[in-house]
């Protein structure tokens, strides 16, 4: 399998999970504001706290896209 | 690769069409650009997301923190004669509602609906909150008991100093 075969099936995977990350990213904010509103504040820190893991998580998997891309070009 | 993209200028090779010198990303190439780009989009937005729960947050510790400052709120007498009394706490924000319970203990509520946020009043005839907008109904310890509500309502602390009452905190 060619490396930018390799790269587009992995990219697929990537965006699958990223894109899964961001949801779950929308569906904690969704969260927190209904319990800003609603008074509830203990669950907002780890509320905000999650989402900061989830967007390290993202932001790694693109500099992996950015190392690929990098190897790929060197190769 | 392609015979159309080889080397210009080689014997027996097909001159290069114009669309593909217009336009020289292969099939596979395309896809392999557009999720690439799909990535870094989605992680802007999981920046922006991130931001937006934080921001989230912190407003919520603004809030909270103006939420136990001390408020006179009036005389026990007054609120014995009228059955109940209004007041907004904390100060110029939320209405509230402060009762004296059937078994004689002071309590206050928001008064604000936790349905669609229309002003609850008493109703001593249910003995408890009434909304009068979708006809909901909380009991004297704040819990939805019918209607559309499903969240209690916030509870007023309150302290009793002499003849006077005073709000000293809220709980969610």
């Amino acid at each position: 399998m060619s490396l930018r075969r390799q790269g587009t099936t992995l990219f697929a995977a990537m965006l699958a999970f990223v894109g899964a990350a961001v949801v779950l990213q929308l569906w904690l904010l969704t969260l927190s504001v209904e319990a800003l509103l609603g008074g509830n504040y203990e669950t907002l820190i780890p509320a905000a706290a999650g989402s900061t893991m989830l967007l390290a998580i993202n932001a790694g998997l693109l500099r992996y896209v950015f190392r690929f891309d990098r190897d790929a070009h060197g190769e | 690769m392609s015979p159309e993209i080889e080397e210009e200028g080689c014997a027996g090779c097909k001159p290069t069409p114009k669309w593909r010198q217009d336009f020289p990303i292969e099939w596979e190439g395309d896809h392999y650009v557009s999720r690439r780009e799909m990535v870094k989009f989605l992680t802007l937005g999981s920046l922006l997301l991130a931001m937006a729960n934080w921001v989230v947050a912190l407003a919520s510790k603004v809030l909270h923190r103006g939420s136990h400052a001390e408020q006179y709120i009036g005389t026990i007498s007054s609120l014995d004669q009228t059955g109940s009394m209004l007041f907004r706490y904390p100060p110029n924000e939320d209405p509230c509602i402060a009762l004296r319970t059937p078994e004689g203990k002071l309590v206050a509520y928001s008064q604000v609906c936790t349905h669609l946020s229309c002003a609850v009043v008493y109703d001593r005839a249910e003995n408890g909150l009434f909304c009068p907008c979708h006809h909901g109904l909380f009991n004297l310890q704040g819990q939805p008991v019918a209607g559309p509500p499903i969240r209690p309502l916030p509870r007023v602390q309150l302290e009793q100093r002499g003849d006077k009452l005073f709000a000293i905190g809220l709980e969610a």
